[in-house]
């Protein structure tokens, strides 16, 4: 994962003090192990000493533990905390969303991903956001369980019946970031993926209007068939 | 003075034996029972090995149409039911059930035929869920998550068997756990204090009061789905008043549940395992029990950790966190007293000494990555991708494997009267070791690095994962060639075997006082327990006795 949001950013800082906080464990342990395996071998001839643990030294490793446990719990909660605040939009971004966030309503459904945008027009499989902007994308799901994946921009959500879920990102440069479905749906749950494409705004501006006015024509030449007869 | 007349035993020839096999299939002694269970359950090791290795087969190349997207989620969901509720949960309890009553001087169990019942039910929810050509296997995946499990999404019965094994399984098990924690409470030997009882038999303890809770949490879970699915309900469904994430609440307790369950079975057997090989008392066992028991509560009370991506609110996913961090305590202190008890001994490098501390090591590696799992904005990132995967994996593999073969090797002897071939362990141990870290080390990269999704049966080429996923491919095939050595030896060595007397390892639980294998019965004569190291008191005595001028302790004997 390549970090290109606000809140990306900070969740790469986590994974990395994740990552060397296990590091920690699993060296301490497996070194621990190593030494006692080779260093106490019963063909060296030692009798076995029979110690057994005071409470105190049992103490001071359980305070260690402790110590630990709650640094990882305070920095985690520490990053997790500036991850999730909404990000402000910036002098790039749409100008209409300065006071608050853009909201996109992302709707999952076998096996697609659906985006509903301010205006009414909607995109499904491609999401298309203007660059340095505070998106808010609301999550929803017409069936079974989603999860709405694009790791460069955010966290994964999970996108529940009867529930709305959100995701706040900022694309921070234009391009497109790919992501995908991480629960299983069903049987194409592992081709229900999606991309977001960050364009400037004006560019964002003529692609909602552009789609909004090719939806009205489709539907207003659909109804036309209809009642021409034309359609059954 | 008239003499009473004594009273006069009139035999009129023997019961008629009735065939091995039904008198094994049909007895109530928990010997048969746990010996059933734990030769069953690694024959669904067998099995599930099959079903990773030819979904790994899938993931091998990039679009692959080896397996369609249907066969593979059948052969996902068979997988899961069979390596939780066929293979893992049964062999911990097999050995539980097998071992624990030895272990505290029990002549028998105190509900037997509860045991029975449990092991029947076990065994038909093996055939449901096997009975393929009934009904086409569920598609739902391991933790089929609802509403994907109701009728209007997937409509063939495969959803229906599997919550009919998971539920006559889990109702087994309880069952079991019932005899289990009444057994351990109320029939052990005289002297037996709670302080002095063997830690792998504190640990049966423990896994029975815990799978006495957990396991009524996922009955009434299973209950309410075939509700739903047959009877109209809606406890799962959106509107109506019911909430899909209620089916996540139930289940995941029952998971997180059995998680512990297995890695407290595999710590109570690998500190047997530990103290016995390194001729040392374990460094502290107070320690060492305390700890276990509050794995199996803190443990069960982090079940939201595996809902961080869920609608729910942020203070639910710090409660979580909380929880799963303030496991590093109990987890490092039971890790720190086993390492503590060969430091300073006098280690026999035998099979069960070596799968022990590749158990540990395993579990170290998964439960480092699960750490990183827990942090509530990386685990925004991580859950529900490989790296997950892995952690699970190195975790519980780690344990019910790793630490359910040291376990195997341990007690085979008690079990058979035979030792497993040692050569062939080791061979199958380094095998083993190498195909886990082929196999799951990769996936932490293609998860954490790439984020490759679980459970899907394609990823594609752009998403740079295809070499991750060829070696993770390879890696599985070399630790099932490693795992089926091991089912080989079990198999061979049971009748072939060298023979292993009744006190192979010199060690210091009553298991070892009883003959290989144990009499019916049990102990002839019900030993009088003094100290947490009864075994060891009745050698000194046996040598006091004889008069023999150097004392045999277990600490001089020779080295096998």
């Amino acid at each position: 994962m390549a970090p290109h949001s606000p809140g990306t950013d900070q969740i790469n800082t986590l994974l990395w003090i994740g990552f060397v906080a296990a590091a920690i464990v699993v060296v301490a342990i497996n070194v621990a192990l190593f030494y006692a395996v080779r260093r106490f071998r019963a063909e060296r001839g030692a009798e076995p000493r029979q110690l057994s643990g005071g409470r105190r030294l049992q103490f001071r490793v359980g305070a260690v533990l402790t110590v630990f446990a709650a640094v990882i719990f305070v920095l985690s909660v520490v990053y997790t905390d500036k991850a999730r605040q909404t990000p402000t939009t910036g002098s790039a971004g749409l100008a209409s969303a300065k006071t608050r966030p853009l909201n996109i309503e992302a709707t999952g459904q076998q096996w697609l991903w659906r985006y509903t945008y301010p205006n009414g027009a909607f995109s499904y499989y491609k999401l298309v956001v203007p660059v340095d902007t505070a998106v808010v994308l609301n999550l929803v799901s017409t069936d079974v369980v989603h999860t709405w994946d694009v790791p460069d921009l955010s966290g994964k959500r999970d996108a529940v019946p009867g529930k709305v879920n959100k995701v706040i990102f900022r694309a921070d440069e234009e391009g497109n970031f790919s992501g995908d479905s991480a629960t299983l749906s069903g049987q194409a749950y592992a081709s229900m993926r999606t991309e977001v494409e960050a364009v400037s705004p004006d560019a964002y501006k003529a692609f909602v209007q552009q789609q909004k006015a090719d939806i009205e024509a489709a539907q207003k030449r659909v109804v036309g068939l209809i009642q021409n007869g034309e359609v059954p | 003075m008239s003499e009473t007349p004594r009273p006069e035993l009139v035999v009129d020839g023997y019961p008629k034996k009735r065939p091995r096999w039904i008198e094994l299939t049909t007895s109530a002694d928990h010997k048969d029972i746990g010996r059933i269970m734990v030769a069953g359950s690694l024959g669904f090791l067998f099995i599930a090995l099959i079903e990773m290795l030819l979904m790994r087969l899938q993931l091998a190349i990039p679009e692959n149409t080896f397996l369609s997207p249907v066969a593979f989620n059948r052969m996902l969901s068979d997988y899961g039911a069979t390596a939780v509720f066929l293979f893992a949960i049964p062999l911990v309890l097999g050995f539980f059930y097998y071992v624990a009553p030895l272990q505290v001087g029990a002549r028998g169990t105190a509900l037997p035929r509860l045991g029975q019942i449990g092991l029947a039910l076990w065994a038909a929810s093996a055939v449901v869920l096997y009975a393929g050509f009934l009904f086409t296997p569920s598609e739902a995946g391991v933790n089929p998550l609802a509403p994907l499990t109701e009728l209007a999404f997937l409509s063939n019965n495969g959803v229906d068997a599997w919550a009919t094994t998971t539920g006559l399984a889990t109702l087994g098990f309880v069952l079991i756990a019932i005899d289990l924690s009444t057994t351990l409470r109320n029939m052990r030997a005289p002297g037996m204090a709670w302080r002095r009882v063997p830690v792998f038999a504190w640990a049966a303890a423990v896994g029975s009061w815990l799978l006495l809770f957990i396991g009524p949490v996922l009955l009434a879970a299973l209950t309410m789905l075939m509700i739903d699915r047959n009877y109209d309900g809606v406890f799962f469904a959106d509107g109506s008043g019911g909430s899909p994430l209620l089916w996540q609440h139930l289940s995941w307790i029952f998971y997180s549940g059995a998680y512990m369950l297995i890695l407290i079975f595999a710590f109570g057997a690998i500190a047997e395992v530990v103290s016995t090989f390194s001729g040392k008392p374990l460094y502290n066992r107070g320690v060492v029990m305390g700890s276990l028991a509050a794995i199996a509560v803190i443990g069960t009370l982090a079940w939201m950790q595996n809902m961080m991506t869920a609608p729910i609110g942020i203070g639910w996913m710090y409660f979580a966190m909380l929880m799963s961090l303030a496991l590093i305590v109990p987890f490092g202190l039971i890790v720190f007293n086993l390492i503590a008890t060969m430091i300073g001994g006098a280690l026999r490098m035998r099979a069960p000494l070596l799968f022990a501390v590749g158990a540990i090591s395993a579990i170290s590696i998964g439960l480092g990555a699960e750490i990183e799992q827990s942090m509530v904005a990386a685990a925004w990132q991580l859950k529900n991708t490989t790296d997950a995967t892995a952690a699970t994996h190195f975790a519980l593999v780690g344990g019910a494997v790793f630490g359910g073969f040291a376990a195997l090797h341990y007690w085979f002897p008690k079990m058979t009267g035979r030792t497993m071939g040692e050569s062939l362990a080791r061979i199958s141990f380094w095998t083993m070791a190498a195909g886990i870290l082929l196999a799951f080390v990769p996936l932490f990269f293609a998860g954490a690095e790439q984020g490759q999704v679980v459970d899907a049966y394609k990823f594609f080429e752009h998403t740079g994962v295809s070499a991750y996923n060829l070696i993770a491919s390879i890696g599985t095939l070399v630790l099932a060639a490693g795992i089926v050595m091991s089912l080989v030896n079990a198999i061979a060595s049971r009748e072939n075997g060298p023979e292993a007397g009744h006190d192979p390892w010199g060690g210091d639980s009553l298991e070892w006082f009883t003959l290989s294998p144990p009499d019916p019965h049990n102990f002839d004569v019900l030993p009088d327990v003094r100290s947490a190291r009864p075994m060891r008191d009745i050698r000194e005595a046996i040598a006091h006795r004889t008069g023999s001028a150097e004392r045999p302790t277990r600490e001089s004997q020779p080295v096998a």
